[in-house]
């Protein structure tokens, strides 16, 4: 778009400042983030801004005290679990809805849109009471383990349009020569669909990863003991308990952060691109 | 015809999973809800109660009431002015006709909601206030600032990339560890990052996340007023809800601006060309063609903003601290702790069909007043 004329010098210098300004807002709680993690007690008591020395064992500590340890692989375990789960049963709804012909489709979709419009904050009264009717009922314990922390965040209707979205694009010709070759749905779909799926899978898991690291509602509901508690949680008690010690608060932050934006570097491009197309009309 | 059994049963098999999951606990609880708030319920259900908890939430049904009349004689009036018969040629009478509708509306609602807010639960209405407030100072800013950003990006031949994955960083970090960082930098101690910036200024030091007072009452105080009204203090956001709400923007700002990029690009540069030629300015070009086109795009982002506004829980449990009181309470707050703090499923399944019905009114009012002015092409 950028045409040879251009808008007037003075403008492309202001919105240059203006995104540079924007970027560095973005940036500066991460870097004081990082800061404070690194700063002794009395550091952060004062008004420093780099610390005089690295400490490193604020991690050590923060770790240890808060049990972080544990709550890392709750979290790590919970997040498996459900990425999976997500996966595999909104690509398998996504399929039908995308390119099969059944009465009933358009309704069906209908539904799970519908789904979209309703907050967590509504159902989480009544699932609550759901899960805890389901804990009494069943042979396996729901509550304080991770079925009630999972089963309920297993299939999302954001997942599902967003697959459906792409899947409507693959060409027609795929499933002709499948089906010349003699695979049914169910091979069509894991041994051909699946492996096309690469970028949007991502996306989509990546979406379900960050929400279900940031539970935090829903775990402090169903959980009553740490065996099952996810970090969002242990760094919740962490903070409401340790008080002034922010340079551990820091550390704690930083560990939580980590893993998230690892996954996010290795596949930003994917990710940025799937939740672009989110926007758009399909 | 066997072979077409045979697909229904392989599509509805492979739903099946995904579609019970959806039903049980993304679509039941809505009735589910309606269900447990007609009885006493704390651990297990008890006595049937009819709506007892409606009218300890909402207050005497009488006040209700009028509420209901008037909203009712609100869309009455609208239908009747939006008739497309009379679109064209207004007559006189019809405008009294409408003026009269608005007039026992504004009546019947002045009669209605003082009662309702005396004697319904002051913690729902605190909640819907806050929400308000949260929703006002977090969209619009949001949206504008990013569909500046966006246009500038989009014009920007460099550094697109960089800057895309540079502001979608604090929409992907997770919300406990931001909220846990934006609670120091906000925190009321004279080191924090907020009061040492406020230094800088030249300001006095402020409580931030633990200020209950109103920004308002705050300005008002450090420009030498001191005597305020207490509606000063009630009818404008704390000091406190300001810092979140400065947390929320700077949250969404990133992905407000990724998503819209994505919309600029999709406007076909044919639109642009002819726009050139005509000799249009460049304020003309935003207002006629990337605004118009885009706008599907704002609509979809103003939607997921309101919803997440209603959301909104993670930052603001983390955020809150004693000192703000309920200022910062959020109606979703108020559900959790009905149901965290006070045990009582009943009365929270209540106040959370009440915020259903809201959402419900407010997303069908949002569709009928944008969604007409969204261009979504031929």
């Amino acid at each position: 778009m950028a045409s040879e004329k251009g808008p007037p010098k003075w403008t492309r210098w202001g919105s240059y400042a203006g995104l540079v300004l924007g970027g560095i807002a973005a940036c500066i709680p991460f870097v004081w983030m990082l800061l404070a993690s690194f700063m002794t007690r009395g550091e952060t008591l004062r008004k420093v801004f780099v610390p005089a020395e690295m400490q490193w064992e604020n991690y050590l500590l923060a770790w240890r005290e808060a049990d972080f340890g544990l709550y890392f692989e709750n979290s790590l375990i919970i997040a498996v679990v459900q990425v999976g789960g997500t996966l595999l049963f909104s690509l398998m709804a996504a399929y039908p809805l995308a390119r099969m012909q059944f009465r009933g489709r358009d309704a069906v979709f209908a539904c799970i849109l519908a789904t979209l419009m309703i907050p967590e904050t509504v159902t989480m009264v009544p699932n609550f009471l759901t899960i805890t009717w389901l804990h009494r009922q069943s042979p396996f314990a729901w509550l304080d383990s991770w079925p009630a922390l999972t089963v309920p965040f297993m299939a999302s209707a954001f997942c599902i349009f967003l697959l459906r979205q792409f899947l409507r694009a693959l060409p027609g010709d795929l499933w002709e020569a499948a089906r010349i070759d003699g695979a049914g749905h169910v091979r069509f779909l894991f041994q051909i669909v699946l492996p096309l799926c690469r970028a949007p899978l991502l996306t989509v898991g990546m979406f379900t990863f960050i929400g279900s690291w940031n539970a935090l509602a829903w775990p402090l509901l169903v959980t009553y003991t740490s065996k099952w508690r996810p970090i969002s949680v242990g760094l919740q008690q962490f903070v409401s308990e340790a008080g002034a010690e922010v340079h551990l608060q820091m550390a704690g932050a930083v560990i939580a952060t980590f893993p998230v934006l690892l996954a996010y570097f290795l596949i930003q491009r994917e990710f940025t691109e799937g939740i672009s197309m989110s926007g758009l009309k399909g | 015809m066997k072979n077409k059994g045979k697909e229904q049963l392989i599509a509805w098999g492979f739903m099946a999973p995904a579609l019970i999951v959806l039903a049980a606990f993304g679509l039941f609880p809505i009735g589910y809800a309606f269900y447990v708030s007609l009885h006493r319920w704390r651990i297990k259900q008890e006595a049937l109660i009819g709506l007892e908890h409606y009218v300890r939430a909402l207050g005497d049904p009488q006040f209700f009431a009028y509420f209901l009349l008037g909203l009712i004689s609100i869309w009455a009036a609208s239908r009747w002015f939006g008739r497309r018969r009379w679109r064209h040629r207004r007559s006189l009478v019809s405008v009294v006709v409408y003026a009269l509708l608005c007039a026992v509306a504004l009546w019947l609602m002045s009669l209605g909601l003082p009662g309702m807010l005396e004697s319904g639960d002051g913690r729902l209405y605190n909640g819907f206030k806050v929400t308000f407030f949260y929703a006002l100072g977090t969209i619009p800013v949001q949206l504008t600032v990013a569909m500046m950003l966006a246009c500038v990006l989009f014009n920007s031949w460099r550094g697109k990339g960089f800057f895309r994955v540079l502001f979608f960083l604090p929409y992907v970090t997770p919300v406990i560890a931001s909220a846990v960082v934006f609670r120091t930098i906000f925190s009321p101690h004279p080191s924090s990052l907020a009061n040492r910036f406020w230094a800088i200024l030249g300001m006095e030091e402020q409580r931030w996340l633990y200020e209950n007072k109103s920004v308002v009452f705050l300005a008002l105080e450090g420009l030498g007023v001191s005597s305020c009204p207490a509606w000063v203090n009630e009818w404008f956001p704390s000091l406190a809800l300001v810092s979140i709400i400065l947390y929320n923007i700077w949250v969404y700002i990133g992905y407000d601006t990724v998503i819209l990029l994505a919309g600029l690009s999709a406007i076909p540069a044919h639109y642009y060309e002819a726009a050139e030629i005509d000799g249009a300015g460049s304020w003309q070009v935003f207002r006629h063609i990337t605004l118009p086109l885009v706008s599907p795009t704002l609509f979809f982002l103003s939607m997921v903003a309101v919803i997440g506004t209603f959301k909104a829980f993670n930052h603001i449990y983390i955020m809150r601290t004693p000192g703000a009181r309920d200022t910062v309470d959020v109606l979703s707050i108020a559900i959790f702790d009905q149901l965290f703090e006070h045990h009582d499923a009943g009365y929270a399944a209540c106040l959370a069909f009440i915020l259903f019905v809201a959402i419900l009114a407010l997303t069908l009012l949002q569709n009928r007043a944008l969604g007409k002015r969204v261009f979504y092409g031929e």
